[in-house]
């Protein structure tokens, strides 16, 4: 049941491509300084040498300066991403497909192109997560390079504003939250780091999510084992979440009774949760009853008696007796090396005992058994195993559409089908752009997850480069994709914008704490480890917790020295997240990382006493903020009114804003300058990526 | 059918889908009603038209306030009498013990949570804690059952905390969060003034204009209305509803900040606000627990005690309910570290005012604290007794935009006999 009608798997599709893009027809040109010219790929710089791949499969080096400069131009820029001819191509058979509907539908084609100003603050918007600054902007504007715009596209997704920005979106997403959920300061700041890690090496998010779907250990010995630990004591929502997040569908309804729409039974509910079913989250710690007085700690991966027998030489050679009350951080660090990921055959999923649905008996064990597609290969694998490669294999479409489509919504501001956790195979089959998701699936699965390439094919579409469609469409609607719709920035968006406003770029590179001083912490495997080592563990946690710094700002070279990182001014993707205690953060409506995809879009009125009051503002716009400081380099008042505009809305402005701002100024001077940028930054463009 | 039920339609909307989809032009501050008021349909005794609700964060310890026994499980904690016979309280209720009268202690409440944040959630949304959801407090409900009471001020805040949501309700509903009752809305204050802000704003007005010309969205259209709704409320008097500076008995109910979020509640409800939550920490007692109650306890009796004396002089207290609410008791054995730890087994909430029958006991532990004798009540029941005072309709099924029903209470039984 609920099988796509139409995806093939990638090995078949690999031959589907070569059909779409036969090099000869795609392949960039390259032209020399006497004038030939040669259709290949790119390979690669090496020395003063270009290396292409031709036609017909064999490889050639050519000196780098027999090429013209634009050419020697494009290859700099490719080395660093790699060539561009599928990408481009795959860019414009999505154009094509998307303006065959667009006639369709009584469009004769897509928006008017979006004028060069429009596409600066966009793309650095919508790539780097903040507006561009007032010498980026210029730079591009007055750049003639023909291509400067895939130039642009290339250069930001390759910057680390790209990673920080596309964070915040899995952030929201995988909930990633240091302390929800947890009580003694058990915290996921490694896993939330190596999120950041990964996003950084642009490592394919199908590898990202069998990492997590399959990691043992506790969060210093294994990051990605923050996923599974992060839902510890409610485990069907963390399936229901893993349903939601990686196969964009919401089940939590069938773990009370069948699906009212789809045709899922509560049966199937378990017995697809039932390949996580044996997976243990805590070892031994049981988080209501120890709080009470009553649990029992135990360590399942360390020795017969390892506890006993560290606190025996903990009293005769530190002379400290670990069970005293007064010694409660040594529960706390033992609690905390036990939330621990690890495969226990003695555990099953069991069906509740006031099961009705059907598909099943109350009380019954639950066999894994996949919910939809295709049954899970399950030999020589753990259940876990199972599951993450039945989900990441190729005739899962599935797993590819989810993230696409995702990928998709976050370029155009509308998802191909929706709502984008969860959608059902009818809502797939009727979407409004059939081909076109097709397409971007298999794209998916070509780039291999390669979210940074697929995202730079979405940046490279005449549709996207399109002004946003001025008009907002209808949810329910049919979106043709004439272009982007209008939307406001994410909370992070306009944290990011304003850091970049008082710090100026360098805010891109800055550093908050990174998780290393507690991953380092609970770095220890117990069945190795002697007692002074493991005493030199506890050492640190017990003397960081009594100085109560807490973890979350701390960081380390990966050794038990910890270094304090209380710098608050920082990028949204390198503060402790949730950022609840940055009101802005917290106002414009970053999510509090408890559901997913919790992100909130509204405005409010908070925000915009924020804007119009906070302390902030007068950092942004007052006598001594940068936009005021910096107009001090242009002389005539017209300059600085365009200095102002392209600092903070990154466009020229109408000659009537100009008179006005130009008013203001020759009246009143700075004041006049500052008042001005309060203007810009309390007017609703300020605040809309367009 | 539900409106929301009837908005989102069969193929389930994601939350977000369905905010963004929604009336925008609202967050409780001085905007239109999101949804239309409905026939307000009176549920129980609906005398309480408002509520403060007083939340201890931490764990209250039941035995050295509300619940006192005999004995070792006392500490040096001792028992005083009330105005009421039957009513005994820790010394420290000095206050509180002259008007036990207007009282009604429930001593038999317990939970399965016996960690802060769970506690706390269940305490105060009616719900057990999940990932996949977060359930709405008693004001977003409340006004989503009965509608929005007041034009200008929002229909409910808390205080002591800086964020605040509607849970899986319209962002519309979330209270104001007041996290300072001295500092009352934050950013109201202008940076310029005069001649000065309105160059600003008349700039800002022409260029917001252009925007909302070009671009047909309800995004920029509803920041031009808040903008508009910021000004009216920094000019407006009802801002005053939230300046406690000039109230001439400030000093009565105790400088602290749960003192001087009472006083705040107070004043918000007698300008109209319905739902004030008041939330206080500092219960968690692991720690010296003789030392921790002789501070929090006698601020908690100055606080509770002028707050009823005071509603009632104004005549409030028939219409306002007022509730101390918290997650957990505390150990009757007191631990190594003379602090008492999490007890869920069994502890103490406290209502009053709002049509409540004052001088009732309801509900009993054992001779040492430990375990719940007769008529137990859960955390779901506490909060149905809150609805059922309110008059909120206990069995309004309303739905998620994920399609999932939920009820104010979750289905808890109101414990109608408090009522008078």
């Amino acid at each position: 049941m609920n099988k796509l009608p139409c995806l093939k798997p990638v090995r078949i599709l690999v031959i589907l491509l070569a059909g779409i893009f036969t090099l000869s027809a795609q392949a960039r040109t390259w032209t020399s300084t006497d004038g030939k010219s040669m259709q290949a790929i790119f390979l690669g710089i090496e020395g003063d040498n270009f290396k292409f791949k031709m036609q017909n499969g064999s490889e050639i080096i050519v000196p780098s300066d027999r090429f013209i400069k634009a050419d020697q131009e494009a290859a700099e820029r490719l080395d660093l991403i790699g060539d561009d001819s599928y990408t481009l191509a795959s860019a414009r058979q999505i154009d094509t497909l998307l303006a065959q509907n667009l006639k369709k539908n009584g469009f004769s084609s897509f928006n008017d192109p979006l004028p060069d100003d429009l596409f600066v603050r966009r793309v650095y918007l919508d790539i780097i997560g903040r507006i561009p600054t007032k010498e980026e902007f210029l730079r591009f504007a007055e750049s003639a390079r023909e291509d400067k715009r895939q130039a642009l596209i290339d250069e930001l997704l390759i910057s680390p504003g790209y990673a920080s920005h596309l964070f915040n979106y899995f952030a929201d997403m995988y909930r990633l939250n240091a302390s929800e959920a947890f009580v003694n300061g058990i915290r996921m700041d490694p896993y939330i780091q190596w999120w950041r890690d990964q996003l950084a090496a642009n490592t394919p998010y199908h590898e990202i999510v069998t990492e997590m779907l399959t990691a043992t250990g506790n969060v210093g010995q294994n990051p990605a084992s923050g996923f599974l630990l992060r839902d510890t004591g409610m485990e069907f929502d963390a399936f229901a979440n893993f349903g939601q997040v990686m196969l964009g569908i919401d089940i939590s309804c069938a773990q009370c009774h069948d699906h009212p729409f789809d045709e899922w039974t509560q049966g199937d509910f378990y017995d697809m949760a039932a390949f996580f079913g044996n997976t243990q989250r805590s070892l031994g710690y049981r988080p209501s009853s120890a709080m009470m007085g009553g649990g029992r700690i135990e360590m399942p991966n360390a020795p017969e008696g390892w506890k006993k027998q560290f606190e025996d030489y903990a009293s005769s050679e530190h002379g400290i007796n670990m069970r005293d009350q007064a010694d409660r951080q040594f529960r706390y660090f033992v609690q905390a090396l036990g939330w621990n990921v690890a495969d226990n055959e003695a555990l099953e999923t069991v069906l509740p005992h006031d099961f009705r649905g059907s598909g099943g008996k109350p009380n019954e064990v639950a066999k894994p058994k996949t919910l939809i597609g295709a049954a899970a290969k399950t030999g020589g694998k753990t259940r876990r195993e199972a599951v993450a490669d039945w989900l990441t294999a190729p005739d899962n479409p599935r797993f590819s559409i989810v993230i696409a489509n995702r990928m998709w919504d976050r370029a155009f501001g509308r998802p191909l089908v929706g709502p984008i956790n969860d959608f059902s195979d009818s809502s797939i089959r009727g979407a409004a752009q059939p081909e076109v998701l097709k397409f971007v699936t298999r794209e998916m699965q070509r780039v291999n997850y390669d979210l940074r390439e697929f995202m730079r094919i979405l940046y490279n579409t005449r549709a996207y480069q399109s002004i946003a469609t001025a008009e907002e469409p209808d949810w329910g609607d049919d979106y043709a994709f004439q272009g982007p719709v209008l939307r406001r920035m994410r909370a992070e968006q306009a944290w990011d914008s304003m850091m970049l406003l008082q710090h100026g770029p360098e805010i891109d590179e800055k550093k908050g704490a990174d998780g290393s001083f507690y991953k380092a912490l609970l770095d220890i495997d117990l069945s190795e480890a002697s007692n002074e080592e493991v005493w030199e563990h506890f050492q640190a946690w017990d003397s960081t917790s009594r100085n109560r710094m807490g973890f979350a700002v701390l960081a380390s070279e990966g050794n038990m020295t910890p270094t304090i990182v209380d710098d608050k001014e920082l990028r949204a993707s390198e503060l402790p997240q949730p950022f609840t205690n940055a009101s802005m953060l917290d106002t414009f409506g970053q999510s509090d990382r408890i559901i997913t995809d919790d992100h909130n879009f509204d405005g409010s009125v908070p925000q915009v006493l924020a804007l119009m009051n906070g302390p902030v503002t007068e950092r942004l716009t007052g006598l001594s903020s940068k936009v005021v400081v910096d107009m001090e380099e242009y002389d005539g008042p017209d300059d600085k009114v365009r200095g102002v505009f392209f600092t903070l809305l990154n466009r020229f402005p109408t000659k009537e804003e100009l008179a006005l701002g130009t008013g203001m100024i020759e009246d009143f001077g700075d004041d006049g300058i500052s008042d001005l940028a309060w203007s810009l930054i309390n007017s609703p463009e300020f605040l809309f990526v367009q | 059918m539900d409106h929301i039920a009837s908005l989102a339609g069969k193929d389930s909307l994601s939350r977000r889908y369905f905010m963004e989809m929604s009336a925008k032009l609202s967050l409780g501050v001085g905007l239109s009603v999101p949804f239309l008021p409905r026939q307000l349909k009176a549920q129980g005794t609906g005398k309480a038209k408002n509520l403060i609700y007083i939340y201890l964060s931490g764990g209250m310890t039941h035995l050295d306030t509300f619940d006192p026994k005999r004995g070792d499980v006392m500490g040096n904690t001792e028992t005083i009498d009330t105005n009421v016979d039957n009513m005994k309280m820790g010394q420290h209720l000095t206050k509180l013990s002259k008007q036990a009268d207007k009282l009604a202690v429930i001593n038999s409440m317990f939970s399965t949570n016996g960690a802060h944040e769970q506690g706390q959630y269940i305490m105060r949304t009616g719900y057990e804690k999940r990932a996949t959801i977060v359930h709405p407090t008693i004001g977003p409900w409340a006004e989503r059952l009965l509608g929005k009471q007041g034009e200008v001020l929002p229909d409910s805040v808390v205080i002591g905390q800086s964020t605040s949501n509607a849970g899986f309700m319209d962002p519309s509903l979330s209270p104001l969060p007041i996290a300072d009752p001295g500092g009352g809305v934050p950013n109201t204050q202008l940076i310029v003034e005069g001649d000065r802000f309105n160059r600003r704003m008349e700039m800002a007005q022409k260029l917001g204009q252009q925007f909302t010309e070009k671009f047909k969205y309800s995004g920029p259209d509803s920041y031009v209305e808040y903008y508009k709704q910021a000004n009216r409320l920094l000019k407006s008097d009802e801002l005053s509803a939230f300046d406690i500076s000039g109230e001439s008995n400030a000093s009565d109910y105790g400088n602290g900040r749960l003192g001087q979020g009472c006083l705040l509640a107070r004043k918000l409800v007698e300008n109209g606000v319905r739902v004030v939550e008041v939330v206080s920490g500092g219960w968690d007692m692991h720690v010296d627990v003789e030392g921790s109650t002789a501070t929090r306890i006698p601020e908690l009796d100055t606080a509770v005690a002028t707050l009823l004396a005071d509603l009632e002089s104004r005549g409030l207290l028939e219409t306002t309910l007022v509730a101390i609410g918290t997650e957990f008791g505390r150990t009757p054995d007191i631990n190594m570290n003379s602090g008492r730890d999490h007890f869920p087994a069994a502890y103490s909430c406290v209502l009053a005012g709002g049509g409540i029958k004052g001088g009732t006991v309801y509900g009993e532990t054992d001779g040492q604290g430990k375990k719940v004798k007769s008529n137990p009540v859960t955390p779901e029941d506490f909060i149905a007794t809150i609805g059922y005072g309110m008059g909120l309709n206990l069995e309004e099924t309303i739905y998620s935009p994920t399609q999932r029903p939920f009820v104010f209470g979750n289905h808890g039984k109101a414990v109608t006999s408090l009522f008078g």
